[in-house]
Parts: structure tokens; sequence; C-alpha cells
């Protein structure tokens, strides 16, 4: 089954083309065929004409998207499996499913559960390793306008680092992304993620290993956020994605044990969403670094408020799985809600919800918060 | 064919057993590309705190009217949420999605085993088998005689052989208990229920040949070559083919959710590989 994704030849990763040259996201001549949720959005009039680029690394020679709507690990596969539903050609970038050094089966089932507003996922990094990934799916990610950004996972900061070398220079690898919510073997099983020391050293190692654009997952899963995004940004990543899924369980009501085979789960969907806010807000005060945001998208609304809190682009995960049209639909939507405020590109969205002065708290009584 | 996106309006809905509901839907792209054995991933119209599509087995299709229907069983918000669906209602729908049951051509005599809803995963192959001009019998079982599939929804051309857990109906006792008598006149045997129901299948199949005394003639072209799981060649040279479920994200291959282990020891999923696997393909010890 091929992608819809537009062909530009055999082309050079995305990741090394100026920003001059990037490709603004225009149809692509998808197939018409009957949708409810109305998948072609024909981009028209003044939206047409709205800058809807951005650039997740603007220190190292770029990694220029034609829209800030992205499809996050392990919600989008490796950018064919929805096949002619999604036209791949106008996301803004794909992040493919996390990838190991080695394949890994993953964990038993049940994998998924359904909770209030969300879903639990243990699916334990099932995938056949960056050998197989290089070899599968980056020639075909070489022909498509869409970049694509390979989400690494490790035990170690020596496979890291490993991987990121694997994937240096790859054409159809335009980015990685780094998935620090693994537990550290090196370290008692120590997440990365909720120790700025290990993030930070993990993050310098895969810096040193690639010339690749470098996101940094961020984590919820601690009480405090800042120093470890803090130490991330002085590691040399190039952007942060904000936030990763939070710790949670199931408990089977038949059984009554615990639904998921793993027991622990990764928690997405709308009910995270007002933790993602809080995470991005923060750690916008902090860092310098573009910010991608992820926790909840579900319409165009979510999308302002993450860009309202210093987002500049953001991530769509587990609506994908109810609406699959969903990213295409906000990119033309994103484009229309800026075209009717007056604006040329979608860049006065950002930072509005962001207080007058960085740091200085802006609520006026006890502040809640981790 | 490649899956689509579609809205389907619904056409009838009725109660056909306690909890248990039977919806027709006017879907023609859907009911012309399908094979028994697929199912479609649906959007639920309530998105109070729901967040992912559910899965239902083609049930039975009809191209001419291009129509296809569902049966399923109210457990949640989201099934009952469709129970309130009334005629002209549209919903959203993926498929076909997953592979089909594979019927060696030379088979003449198909056994359908299905326990409780697990109806709904091999009712379309019933058809199917008839209209080509097959002989079907459909073991069913279920706890008691309020959960027995009507005889008056299958063809009349099937023998339709029943079993209640209570001895309410039918033979008292597990529907696998009637496969002897069947296991000698069936070419095939095709599957779909709880997975203790189809572990034990699995188990039945593999002493078949030597209950049977059939001895392995001779070296067929390719003979010794395991298949790829998954193929359709998999699934036609095996005796039975089961239909898994399992909880499902995407329904598409993409989030890797709906996994059940495979012989091998690669994760397989119920959505892309499946749900239809041959049983010798999974790992029915491997405790997944």
């Amino acid at each position: 089954m091929v992608s819809t994704g537009a062909r530009q030849g055999a082309g050079a990763p995305r990741a090394v083309e100026p920003a001059r040259t990037a490709i603004h996201g225009g149809p692509t001549g998808g197939s018409a065929r009957e949708s409810v949720t109305g998948g072609i959005v024909a981009i028209s009039g003044a939206a047409a004409a709205v800058d809807l680029t951005v650039d997740l690394a603007p220190t190292r020679g770029g990694l220029v998207l034609a829209n800030p709507i992205l499809v996050a690990s392990g919600t989008f596969g490796y950018g064919i499996e929805y096949g002619d539903v999604v036209e791949v050609g106008r996301l803004g970038a794909i992040c493919c499913k996390g990838t190991t050094l080695r394949p890994r089966i993953g964990n038993p089932t049940p994998r998924v559960s359904e909770t209030p507003g969300g879903m639990l996922n243990s699916i334990g990094l099932q995938n056949p390793g960056v050998d197989a990934v290089v070899e599968r799916y980056a020639p075909l990610w070489a022909t498509w306008r869409t970049p694509v950004i390979v989400n690494i996972a490790a035990e170690s900061v020596a496979d890291y680092a490993e991987i990121a070398r694997r994937l240096d220079g790859v054409p159809g690898v335009a980015g990685i992304e780094l998935n620090i919510s693994c537990p550290n073997v090196g370290r008692g099983g120590l997440q990365f993620a909720i120790d700025e020391s290990a993030a930070g050293a993990v993050t310098a190692a895969v810096r040193r290993a690639t010339d690749l654009p470098l996101l940094v997952k961020l984590s919820p899963n601690v009480a405090d956020v800042r120093p470890i995004a803090r130490a991330i940004a002085a590691a040399g990543a190039d952007a942060l994605t904000a936030i990763n899924t939070l710790s949670g369980i199931a408990v089977s009501a038949d059984r009554r044990r615990p639904l998921l085979g793993n027991v622990f789960g990764g928690l997405s969907g709308p009910a995270v969403k007002p933790v993602a806010l809080r995470v991005v807000y923060e750690v916008r005060q902090v860092v310098d670094i573009p910010i991608v945001a992820i926790g909840g998208v579900t319409e165009l609304a979510d999308v302002l408020d993450f860009l309202a809190v210093g987002a500049v682009a953001v991530q769509v995960g587990t609506a994908i799985f109810a609406d699959p049209a969903l990213p295409v639909r906000l990119v033309g939507q994103l484009a229309e809600a800026a075209a009717r405020a007056g604006h040329a590109s979608y860049r006065p969205f950002i930072g509005t919800a962001l207080p007058a002065k960085p740091g200085v708290p802006s609520a006026k009584g006890v502040e809640y918060r981790p | 064919m490649s899956m689509r996106l579609v809205a389907a309006e619904l056409v009838e809905s009725r109660e056909i057993l306690p909890g248990q509901w039977l919806q027709s839907y006017h879907a023609p792209t859907m009911a012309a590309g399908a094979r028994a054995g697929q199912f479609v991933h649906v959007r639920t119209g309530d998105w109070s705190g729901l967040v992912l599509r559910r899965p239902f087995s083609f049930n039975t299709v009809d191209a001419a009217t291009g129509t296809m229907t569902i049966h399923f069983r109210t457990i949640g918000r989201g099934t009952e949420w469709f129970t309130r669906l009334r005629p002209g209602d549209s919903i959203d729908m993926l498929g076909p999605l997953g592979r089909p049951f594979e019927v060696d051509p030379r088979s003449r005599h198909l056994l359908l085993v299905a326990g409780g809803l697990g109806m709904a995963g091999v009712r379309m192959l019933a058809d199917e088998a008839i209209r080509d001009g097959r002989q079907v019998v459909v073991l069913f079982g279920a706890s008691g005689v309020r959960e027995v599939y009507p005889s008056s929804l299958l063809p009349d051309e099937v023998e339709y052989v029943v079993a209640t857990d209570d001895g309410s109906l039918g033979h008292h006792g597990f529907v696998t208990e009637l496969v002897a008598d069947y296991e000698a006149w069936a070419d095939q045997a095709f599957a779909c229920g709880p997975a203790p129901m189809l572990r034990a299948l699995a188990g039945l199949a593999v002493g078949r040949r030597a209950r049977l005394g059939v001895a392995k003639l001779g070296r067929k072209r390719g003979g010794g070559r395991p298949l790829a799981i998954g193929s359709p060649q998999a699934r036609r040279k095996a005796f039975l083919q089961v239909s898994m479920e399992q909880n499902m994200g995407c329904a598409v291959g993409a989030c890797l959710g709906c996994v059940v282990m495979g012989v091998g020891g690669t994760p397989q999923r119920v959505c892309r590989e499946g749900p239809v696997f041959a049983s010798d393909e999974i790992a029915w010890e491997a405790g997944w």
C-alpha cells in the first residue's frame, strides 16, 4: 500500500533544504471519496496566503515544516498504515513509532484501554529495530515532501547515541525525537526523563552523535519539569516536545485485577490536556528553544490553546484513532483562523497567554502546581 | 480493496437477543468490497469522554442493496450509543479492515464454530459458502437458551447445531465437544469466540490428522517451507482458521495495541495480519 505523500523525486532529506524552498502545504490531489469527516480541505482565498511554515531547529540549518501540525509517535506507525485515508503530504511532519537499537516484541496484552476522556497504552516499544526501520521505510520517506522525524528510545546513553549515529545522514530521516521516558538500566531503572543530569547527558550524547535536528520529549511524571527542560536545552537540543503520557493504571471490571498486561500504562487524550498546557506554559518561560506541544488535541481550539501558552507547533496523537482526517483538517482550519484574524501568518497566536514577565507568578493567590 | 472512511446510514436496528443488537447500514462501498472475516472500525457519536472507535465484524453484506449488518452486545457507553440511533442517522465508518477467511476452492464442507457473540465473526462466511455451493454446518455455543442465536437469522441451507452450558437447549456442555462428530466430514473449519474456546479448537486441530489416520502422501511443491504469517496461503492450508479479538486502538496497524503472539515469537497485529489467522500461526500457550 503506497501513501499519498506527494513525490518530489528522489529528494534529499528535507532537513538540509534552506527555508526558502520549503514547500507549502497545498492540496496534493488526494482521491475524492465520500467522507463524513471532510478529509479534503481546500484552503482558499486569504487562508491560502497565510504563512504556516515553522522552523523547529533554527540554530542548526533548520528543520522547516510546511505547517505546525505534526502526528505523534506511536499513533501513526511509519506513515503508511492509514493509506489513502490520510493525505500524508499535507502534514507538517510525522513522528514515527518509537525505535530502539535492537528489535523489541513489546509488552503482553491487553495493551490499550479506553478511559474517561482518554486512553491508556502499554505497547512497550514493539518495533523492528533501527536498522530495519532505515532499510524498510527511509527510502520511501525520502520521496515524501513531509519530513519524518524518527522517535528513538533506549535504556542506556550509549544505545541512544548509537541509534542516532545509525540515523545520521540517512536520506528520508529529517530529525530525531528522543523518548527519554525509558528506564535507565545503568542507574537502577530510573527514567532518564525524571533526572536532569541523566536527561542532559543523553541529550548531549545524541547531540555529539548526529547533526540531525534533535527534539527531546519531556515526561510529565515529575515534580518540577523546568530544571529538566533547562538541562536538555543546555545540552544542545533544538526543540522540546511536551508532553509524553502520564503514568496510570486500570483495573479489569470482570477480573478485579490490573487490566493492562504490563499493569502500568501511559495516559493520553483530552484528559491530559490541562497538564500538557501547564507544562508547556512552565517550560516556555525557562527555555528559548521551540516547543512542540502534545496532549489531547482534538480540535482547532486545542491548537490555539497550545500556541497561546508558547508552543510553536502541535502533535496530534490519540485523536487520530477516532478521526484520522483531523490533522490535515487542522492545517486548513489554522490558516482560516489566521486569515479571519487578519494575520499573514499563524505566529501572532503564539504566546498570548504567557505572563508579561517570564517567571513572575501571574496567579493572584496560591499557585496550585507540583 | 483499500480502506475508506465513509458515512453509513442506519437502515434498521433491532434487539435480537437480550442486550444483543443487529443493525443494518447503507454503505455501498463497504458492502461492495468486504469479505467474510473483515471488520469495520466505527466512531461513536458520544464524544463525552469516548476517544476510541469500536471494531465490528461484517456480519452480513448485501451488495445488491449496498447494505451491511453488524451484530453486537451492549457492554458499555459506546455500544449503548449505537442502540439509540434511529433509521436515517449516519455513523462514521472506517473499513474494510483486516484479512478475510480463506476458503480453499476444493473445499466442499465447511465447519463454522461460534461461541456467543462469535457468531458475528463467522456469520458472513456461511452466506459466502452457500452462495458458492458449499455445505455448511454451524456449531454454536452459549451459556443458555436465552443467549442462543436465532436459527431464523441463518440461511436455510445451514445445518445448525447448538450447545449450552446449562443444557437448556441442545447439547449439554461446551461447543468444542461437538467438533468430534464433524471433524472427518469437514474440509476446513472456521471459528470465532472466547479465547479458551479458540485455544481448545486449535488443540483439536493439531491432533486431527492422527485421529483420522490421514497420511501425508508425497511432497507438495513448496512443501516443508514455512508460509509467511498472515499470508492467504497459510490460512488456506490450515484446517482451522480463527478470528481473534483484542483491545484495539487505531485498527489500521499503526499503534500496535491489538497484538497476539505468533508462533515465531513476533507479536502479530489482529487488525492487520488478522483478525483471521491460521490456528497454527498463534502461540496459544504464550500467555498473551
